[in-house]
Formats: C-alpha cells, structure tokens, sequence
C-alpha cells in the first residue's frame, strides 16, 4: 500500500524544551492508526506538525513522496488535502452549518456554489446534521458542533483526515455521538489519523496503535498487540493507569 | 429674554444651522467609513505572518515601520494641528491650493483611520486563535482567511468602537472651522457674531448636535443587533 504520510527524524522544541525527539512513522492509504500516550508525551504537537500548524524544528515529512519541507511547496495547497478536526471544534462563528462545510470548497478548492452545496449537504447527512445547516455554531451543544466539524473536513474530501483529541472537550454524554460517526468513517476505508484518550475506541477501529511518552514513539503495532501483549514496560504502566481510572469511572 | 432670542434666531438662521449639521455628519461620515477602511487594511496588513524569503520580509518590515509612524504621529497630535498643517503645508509644499472640503475629508478620514487601526488591531486579537488555525488547516492562504473568517467577526466586534468613532467625529469636526469649512460649529458662530447673540446661537448649536450623535448611537445599536440575526433557527425537514 502506497505510504500517504510519511515522517522522517522529526523534532520540535520550543526553546530548550524538546517536544518532539527523533519522530519517524508512516501512515499507509486506507489506514485507520490511532496515537495514544500521556497528556504532555506530544502527540497533539506531533499531529499539528503534520499539517504545519506548528513549524518543526527538523527533519522531513513525506507527502506521498514529496518532502513538503523542503521550501518549494506551497503550504495552503498540501494543507487542503488534510482535514482537521480539532479538540475545540474551531467552526467559524460567522458561519451557518451549512456555510462552514461550503467555504472552503467555493475558496479553497473553487468548486461552484452548486457543487459545494451538494457536498456539504451530503457530509451533513453522513453525520446526521442535516436538519441543522441554518443554525449557527454558538447554538449547537458540543457533540453537534464537533459532528458539524467532521462533516466540514470531509466535504474538502481530503487524502487523509486527523483528529486531535475529538471528544476530549465533549460532556461524557456526547462522546458517543461522535465516537459513532468516526468508526463509520474508519470502517468506510478513510485514511485517518487519530489523538485519542478513547482506549476502547483506539482498540475498535485502528489498523495500528502508536504509543508516545516523554516526546518519542515508545512502541507501535497491531491494536491486538498494544493492548494485550505491550512489549515495553511502559506502555504496560500506561495502559495499567489509563484502565484502572477507567474502570473506576 | 433668552427663550424669545433663541426662537428669533432658529427662524431666521434655520437654513445656516441646517446646512451646518448637513455638512459636519457628510464630513463625519465620509471621515469614519474611509477611516475604518484605512484601518482594516492597516490591521490586515500588520497580522500578515513573517514571510520565509528575504525580500518579501524587508518588505513588510518597510510597510510596517510606516504604519507605526503613521499611527503614532496621527494618534499622537491634535486634529486642529494636523488640519491646518495639511492644508497650509499642502498650498506650500505643492504650490496647490486644496478645496477646503477635499482638506477636511483628508484631515478627518487619514486621523480617524490611526484610531481605527489600533481598534482593528485589538479586534483581530480578540478572535478566537482556533478560527484562524481552522482557516489554515482548511487550507486558507492569509488574505482568503481574512476576507471571509476573520474580518467578519473583527467588524462585528468592533462595531461599538466604530460608532464611538463617529460619534468623537461628528464632535470633533468642529475644529476644521480653522481652516474656514462651513460645518455647523463655524456656521453658527457666524450666525452669533451676526446677531451679538451667543449663548443663544451655540444653545441651538449645542441641541443639534445632541440629536446627531444620540441618533447615530441608535442607528448603529440596530445595526448591530441585525448583524447578530436572530436567536433562533429553522430546523431542515427531512428529505
């Protein structure tokens, strides 16, 4: 399968403090891989690395194939083929649901008013906001927002699609809301990228898990493996803490 | 008697006070609208990020270090001061003689866009960083970004400034009588010196305007209130 992303010794620090240390993993077409680690172990700044909302401090990212930090790549044109969605949903507030999913397809990709619309009204069904594309962001609850945040990344019908802790900002009672709409994507054959805390989740939908800590990958492989056989001690410890708060939640 | 004077003075003079506020709200308005122009391109122009090539950076460097002057020269000297030096300094630097009108327009809009900028500045701030990170993953370029996320909340945001803006302009405009523009503050003491009465003349004066800058403030409360449209939405039916 043809590597779609693809991070080579990546490193980020803000002054001395070092975020990111020597990062390489790729991610292949159609693969649904999920980042996991402690709160501060970077793996938000690894996937805002990805889309150079933070500017690494070294090393490359492949874009199928092409080395997009090399200077000669124009950012907004490689950033359109990502979609985000953000722990903070980030919808723009002078916009109507309908025109969040549509503005960035008339703008960014110049499709015509009719096509955008067409689109954005599809991704709304799939995430079952249809009925609320006159509404504006401030009057939605969080879980709605956030669907309408999935629909308005899918209607740019990226390459790849990533989450940055989607249900980390949401009231426990509309995770799953989201959670539902996202593992219908995994299983639709998206290639998605996700920052989860969501253990069960991570286990459901990923082709592959990574684990982060202290700014390095500490161990990657099949979800089965991750979580039931962790080779390294401290994915042990951080699965052990992470299932014992669960548990007594 | 006072009250009989003031009366005889709005009979004979009312064209005089009429075209005097006529002329000071099309000065006002002219001054702020241009104004707020010269101050969202100003604020535009100082929130562009550090371009990556050198010429591009010295650049904006350059536009930048205008701006400031601009704005702290503007913001940093009296209104009364700046007209008579643009429209004397204009007849002697370029040997031109400027239409009082055209040296209000400028002296009112180019003073009023060092405020604005600073506003704008403070409204592109206060929008959320999430908006403008959203813009950029989305895949937005600077200026698309502005022109259809950010500049749409900064203008609702600073809506108020801006009427506060008209209000200080409408006001403040009376200080161009320096350079002879028939606005309502020169009009009127015209009108006192003709008739010996000035308590009477500038009660008027002080009366209208009242009445333009209260009715303004309600003009632009509605606008905003329409800006925010309506509390609630129509639901889709299911098709």
């Amino acid at each position: 399968m043809e590597k779609v992303i693809e991070i080579q010794q990546l490193n980020k620090s803000y002054g001395m403090n070092e975020v990111l240390k020597n990062i390489g993993f790729s991610v292949h077409h159609g693969e649904v891989v999920t980042i996991i680690g402690s709160s501060g172990s970077g793996k938000s700044t690894l996937l805002r690395c990805i889309n150079l909302l933070e500017i690494p401090s070294g090393g490359e990212i492949h874009y199928r194939g092409r080395n997009i930090l090399d200077g000669s790549h124009h950012i907004p044109s490689y950033r359109k083929k990502l979609g985000m969605v953000f722990q903070q949903f980030n919808l723009f507030e002078n916009h109507n649901v309908l025109n969040n999913c549509m503005v960035g397809q008339i703008k960014v990709l110049k499709r015509s008013k009719a096509e955008a619309e067409q689109t954005a009204r599809k991704y709304l069904k799939v995430v079952g906001m249809e009925a609320y594309i006159n509404a504006k962001p401030k009057q939605l609850s969080g879980g709605q927002k956030q669907r309408v945040a999935i629909a308005r990344a899918l209607s740019m019908e990226p390459d790849v699609l990533l989450f940055d802790e989607p249900t980390s900002a949401l009231d426990p009672e509309m995770v799953g809301e989201v959670l539902k709409v996202m593992k219908e994507l995994a299983h639709s054959g998206l290639t998605m990228l996700i920052v989860t805390h969501e253990m069960d989740f991570a286990r459901e939908v990923s082709d592959r898990v990574v684990f982060m800590d202290k700014g390095v990958i500490a161990e990657e492989g099949t979800p089965e493996q991750m979580f039931s056989r962790p080779k390294q001690e401290r994915t042990r410890e951080f699965l052990k803490r992470t299932f014992v708060e669960h548990d007594r939640a | 008697m006072s009250l009989e004077w003031i009366v005889k003075i709005v009979e004979e003079n009312w064209q005089m006070f009429l075209r005097g506020a006529g002329m000071t709200l099309l000065i006002s308005l002219v001054g702020t609208v241009i104004g707020a122009v010269i101050g969202l391109l100003a604020g535009v122009i100082r929130t562009i990020p550090t371009p990556g090539r050198a010429a591009q950076r010295i650049m904006l460097k350059s536009a930048n270090l205008l701006l400031t002057v601009y704005i702290e020269v503007f913001r940093g000297t009296p209104m009364i001061v700046q007209a008579v030096v643009i429209y004397y300094g204009s007849a002697m630097a370029f040997d031109f003689n400027m239409n009082v009108l055209t040296a209000a327009f400028i002296v009112v809009s180019v003073n009023t866009g060092a405020y604005m900028a600073e506003i704008v500045r403070g409204g592109i701030l206060s929008v959320d960083k999430g908006q403008f990170e959203a813009a950029h993953a989305i895949g937005m370029t600077h200026m698309q970004m502005m022109a259809n996320i950010v500049l749409p909340q900064v203008i609702r945001n600073i809506l108020p400034a801006t009427g506060n803006q008209f209000v200080i302009n409408i006001k403040d405009t009376s200080v161009l009588n320096v350079i002879s523009v028939s606005e309502l503050y020169f009009l009127t003491k015209s009108v006192a010196g003709n008739n010996f009465r000035y308590f009477e003349s500038f009660f008027v004066a002080c009366v209208i305007y009242f009445v333009m800058t209260f009715t303004v403030t309600r003009i632009l409360r509605y606008f905003e209130k329409r800006l925010d449209g309506s509390k609630s939405y129509e639901m889709e039916p299911a098709r």
